[in-house]
């Protein structure tokens, strides 16, 4: 039963790590996209 | 709106698949000792079978997505596909290792080269390694679409084979144990955790598939903005 249960617990340790990186990608992208758009919107109104 | 439906789903399945775990472990009630080898370890069940499923469904995206792609050239279309790659390859990987796991103590062998099932199945998550690796190294482009896209169109001719394998070929695989309607059909307190994996995977998947839709659609906004800003400086 403990190889049961290390098993189990490895693959839920496992789709955490997955899931987390998914959802942390998505938020990082996000912050570049709007510094970006930030950055492109202070450059046009400076010309 | 949709990036927190998106999470809100990861969540929810997520915890659906944690609450299966403990009851798999804990709460289902035992399997006859004459009628397996380890009994204890026929529990992965709960886990191997619902994640299959998630497999049946990232990989019916991965057609669709691939379809789509081919015939319409639509862009959801192709985040569809590389999202439901990246779907498949997990589950994939999720039911190959608790099988695996389940053999060994099962069958006294980690895998039969001999079984149709395992094979096909090991073959569509080698598929998805395949599109998830190579999309990550080649430029993005409309060959190279075309070419990951055929092989996802073509590749979900192994699903229907995997389903029927053990119907046609019945070497050392399982056979189906739900809505058999004969003795060996599973019921009462092993089908209702069986069914709270089933949703919680399927919740946990759909969750996944719309996380990785948006990744890659925000990935194509930042780089077109990355060229318009090359271009401007």
């Amino acid at each position: 039963m403990t190889y049961l249960a290390v098993a189990y617990f490895g693959m839920l340790v496992a789709i955490a790590l997955w899931t987390y990186t998914v959802v942390q990608r998505s938020r990082r992208l996000n912050q570049r996209l709007e510094s970006l758009e930030v950055a492109m919107s202070d450059r046009f109104e400076n010309d | 709106m949709k990036q927190k439906v998106g999470e809100g789903l990861l969540f929810f399945g997520f915890a659906g698949i944690a609450s299966t775990l403990v009851l798999a472990l804990l709460w289902a009630p035992s399997v006859s000792i004459d009628a397996f080898e380890s009994p204890a370890a026929q529990r992965i069940f709960y886990w191997h079978v619902p994640a299959a499923w998630a497999a049946f469904i990232a990989f019916g995206a991965l057609f669709v997505g691939s379809a789509g792609w081919l015939f319409k050239r639509s862009e959801v279309m192709w985040r569809l596909h590389t999202a439901g790659a990246e779907a498949g390859l997990a589950t994939g990987l999720m039911t190959v290792w608790s099988g695996c796991v389940w053999g060994a103590a099962e069958w006294g062998t980690p895998w039969d080269w001999t079984d149709v099932r395992l094979n096909t199945f090991g073959l569509l998550t080698l598929l998805a390694i395949y599109l998830v690796l190579g999309r990550g190294s080649q430029p993005d482009g409309v060959e190279t679409r075309d070419t990951f896209a055929a092989f996802g169109l073509y590749g979900f001719v192994l699903v229907p084979i995997t389903y029927v394998a053990t119907r046609i070929w019945s070497i050392r695989h399982p056979g189906p144990v739900v809505g058999t309607g004969d003795e060996s059909s599973i019921n009462g307190d092993m089908g209702l955790v069986l069914l709270l994996g089933a949703i919680s995977f399927t919740v946990f998947i759909i969750g996944h598939i719309m996380n990785s839709m948006r990744v890659t659609s925000l990935e194509q906004r930042l780089e077109r903005l990355q060229a318009t800003m090359d271009k401007v400086i």
